[in-house]
């Protein structure tokens, strides 16, 4: 038997099993209660009956009496009298027990079936016993009639519960044998596949849409992750040929401590061009998984670009253009400042190697910060290309760089639940990159002087 | 100097040790966190060089128990390319340097310099330096070379600064970026070499020998200028 391996018809039987118990149980309870109510009723209804009797012999005497139990047994009502004399002889009527002189209740046993007599006796003036009695077995039949009414309803409750748990069960099995097989689906690899919904929006659909929004965000992840892969495949496998190349080369060569010394020299060069492309691609993964964010502090962005800017401002002259900076001061952020340097850093690196004309740095107080120069910019069909990993525009092929540059700084616009924008430069020329930064809220009372 | 390495790749180890053995130095090796840290908690060392990633206690953990038992010894700590965004917790837990891995034996050689030469607490507070015939007052920002005023710019200020507090030592580019600018990664831009050649150009501007001297393939070293008057 597969079924009490279910959740649903183990609780059906169960529920249907507590029914059953509580019913016998409250049968056996019942009963009792109704064959004890229903004798006080008997014994109050021989009472009124013997009440009757004994005013009929106060009023008309014993010959009354006797007259009206003749009369009373002849009609052979369910209640049984007699009269008898001192010396046990019956002056009217009839109870079918054994001869007795009884005074008050008692149960006796029938005379002919032995099946139970309730009586009553009273004896009056003279030692005449007046016997009121009548059988029980009425009283007996109504008590457990009563008192099998709750095991039958509780037996059909139960039965009722036993088939509503099956129904349940077999609809449950079926949602969750979906639900199993999209999951399998997933785990052996197919992370396109999603779990079923009904379309009702119970909480079985609303299960599924969070799994199924886990499932996307996982496909996602794993996408990035197989990009990642293919760019380093692609992207390092080149000048590590190159590097192979070269050292092949020169252990063919003849032997000559000056060209040996170049070669090494160079090849340290390629090496440390290969680690730059690797460090950077580890810092764009790791920002992209939302690493760092547990270092996040409360920062002066103000500073953070003044400083940045400084550093940069004596280069830029020396390559014979121009730097300019408008900082709204005291714009606070969340975030990583190494990061955030970085990406500033990489956006003049850009600016330098790639623009042209003057360089100008704004930050505005709603955190937005830019980066603009008087180059020939970007076509617009290439600004979302140039901010993906290795793109590198034609033109600038010939130039160093790890073609990861504005990939990272969008990395970390992202990291900062921000965005990386690029647009046009100042005067519809050149090129504006502009990072949205959403600032810390300000604080009531800045601290400090 | 007696210096204790930790680090679990033999390959690794070997390489640093044999480097550090040519520069005179003494190098006790610990292959495991455990060893090391026992190692450095019984014996007296100058500098200990640690790998952050290791069997038993890391680095973090070493320089922590160090710190927590009134060890005050220099740390440097080695880490992979990946955690390069974790220098501060390295920092906060009490190394003194943090350096990522691949890094140039002379970058390390420079690092290991500064550290043995760290001032002491107290010249920390100074006033002033000197080196030669350079002087810089710290409270009003100003630098004399022999009796002429020099006027440099903020950054210009740091740098020279940085510069003075470690004399004679090879200061490398990186160590530079961080130390000054606080950037811990490499730009493609190399702003510390414009910066370093303006600095110079303004201390020789009255004629005097030149006292910041260009290491190839390391770095640069402020010292007194050579045959200089004053030394």
């Amino acid at each position: 038997m597969h079924w009490p391996r279910s959740f649903a018809p183990r609780l059906a039987l169960a529920m249907a099993a507590v029914v059953l118990v509580a019913s016998v149980c409250g049968a056996g309870w019942g009963w009792l209660r109704a064959q004890s109510a229903l004798r006080q009723q008997l014994d109050l209804v021989l009472a009124a009956e013997a009440e009757g009797l004994i005013r009929d012999y106060e009023n008309y005497g014993l010959a009354g009496l006797a007259e009206a139990t003749r009369l009373y047994t002849r009609r052979q009502g369910p209640i049984f009298l007699s009269l008898a004399a001192p010396d046990g002889r019956i002056i009217a009527g009839g109870v079918p027990v054994a001869p007795v002189t009884l005074r008050g209740f008692a149960t006796l046993p029938r005379a002919d079936d032995g099946s139970e007599i309730r009586a009553l006796g009273a004896l009056l003036p003279g030692g005449v016993n007046l016997l009121v009695a009548t059988e029980l077995a009425p009283v007996n039949r109504a008590a457990a009639a009563l008192a099998w009414t709750p095991p039958i309803a509780g037996g059909a409750a139960a039965l009722l519960a036993l088939a509503l748990g099956f129904w349940l069960a077999r609809r449950l099995e079926r949602r969750l044998a979906a639900v199993s097989q999209a999951a399998r689906g997933v785990m052996a690899g197919d992370l396109t596949q999603r779990l079923p919904q009904s379309g009702r929006g119970d909480e079985f659909d609303r299960l599924a849409a969070t799994v199924n929004t886990m499932l996307a965000r996982i496909e996602t992840l794993v996408a990035e992750l197989r990009q990642v892969t293919d760019d380093i495949a692609h992207d390092l496998r080149s000048p590590l040929s190159r590097l192979r190349q070269r050292l092949e080369a020169a252990v063919g060569a003849a032997r000559d401590p000056d060209a040996d010394t170049a070669v090494l020299e160079a090849a340290i060069d390629d090496l440390d061009g290969i680690l730059a492309t690797f460090a950077a691609l580890l810092r764009i993964a790791r920002a992209e998984a939302g690493a760092g964010r547990d270092a996040f502090s409360d920062l002066d962005l103000s500073a953070l670009v003044e400083g940045v800017a400084e550093a940069y401002a004596p280069v830029v002259e020396d390559a014979g253009r121009s730097l300019a900076t408008e900082i709204a001061p005291g714009v606070r952020i969340t975030g990583s400042a190494a990061l955030l340097r970085q990406a500033l850093a990489n956006l003049l690196d850009n600016a330098l190697a790639h623009g042209a004309g003057g360089i100008s740095i704004t930050l505005a107080p709603d955190g937005s910060l830019s980066v603009a120069d008087e180059g020939s910019g970007i076509p617009e069909a290439e600004r979302d290309n140039v901010q993906k990993r290795f793109y590198r525009l034609d033109r600038s092929r010939g130039t160093p760089g790890t073609g990861l540059g504005l990939a990272l700084v969008a990395a970390i616009a992202r990291l900062h639940g921000g965005e990386l924008a690029l647009g046009q430069g100042p005067g519809g020329h050149g090129l504006a990159v502009r990072l949205r930064l959403v600032p810390a809220p300000q604080r009531d009372q800045p601290r400090g002087p | 100097m007696r210096i204790l390495l930790i680090e679990d790749d033999p390959a690794t180890a070997d390489y640093l040790a044999k480097g550090l053995a040519e520069e005179g130095h003494v190098v006790d090796r610990a292959l495991t966190g455990k060893d090391g840290l026992f190692l450095a908690l019984n014996e007296p060392f100058d500098i200990i060089v640690t790998d952050r990633m290791l069997p038993g206690p890391d680095g973090i953990a070493i320089t922590r128990a160090l710190r927590a038992s009134g060890i005050a010894t220099p740390v440097l700590m080695l880490t992979a390319l990946a955690e390069v965004d974790r220098r501060v917790e390295g920092l906060e837990a009490g190394a003194d340097d943090y350096l990522a891995k691949p890094f140039a034996f002379a970058e390390l050689r420079a690092r290991i310099r500064a550290l043995a030469r760290r001032p002491a607490p107290a010249a920390a507070e100074a006033t002033e330096l000197a080196v030669g015939d350079l002087r810089a007052d710290l409270l009003r920002r100003a630098v004399t070379r022999g009796t002429r005023p020099i006027e440099l710019l903020p950054t210009e200020f740091r740098l020279l600064e940085y510069m003075m507090r470690h004399p004679g030592e090879v200061l490398t580019r990186t160590m530079l970026l961080e130390k000054v600018w606080d950037f811990s990664f490499d730009p493609t831009t190399n702003i510390i070499d414009v910066h370093v050649s303006r600095l110079r150009r303004k201390l020789e501007a009255g004629g005097e020998p030149s006292m910041i001297r260009t290491v190839r393939g390391a770095g640069y070293v402020l010292a007194p200028a050579l045959g200089a008057g004053h030394g």
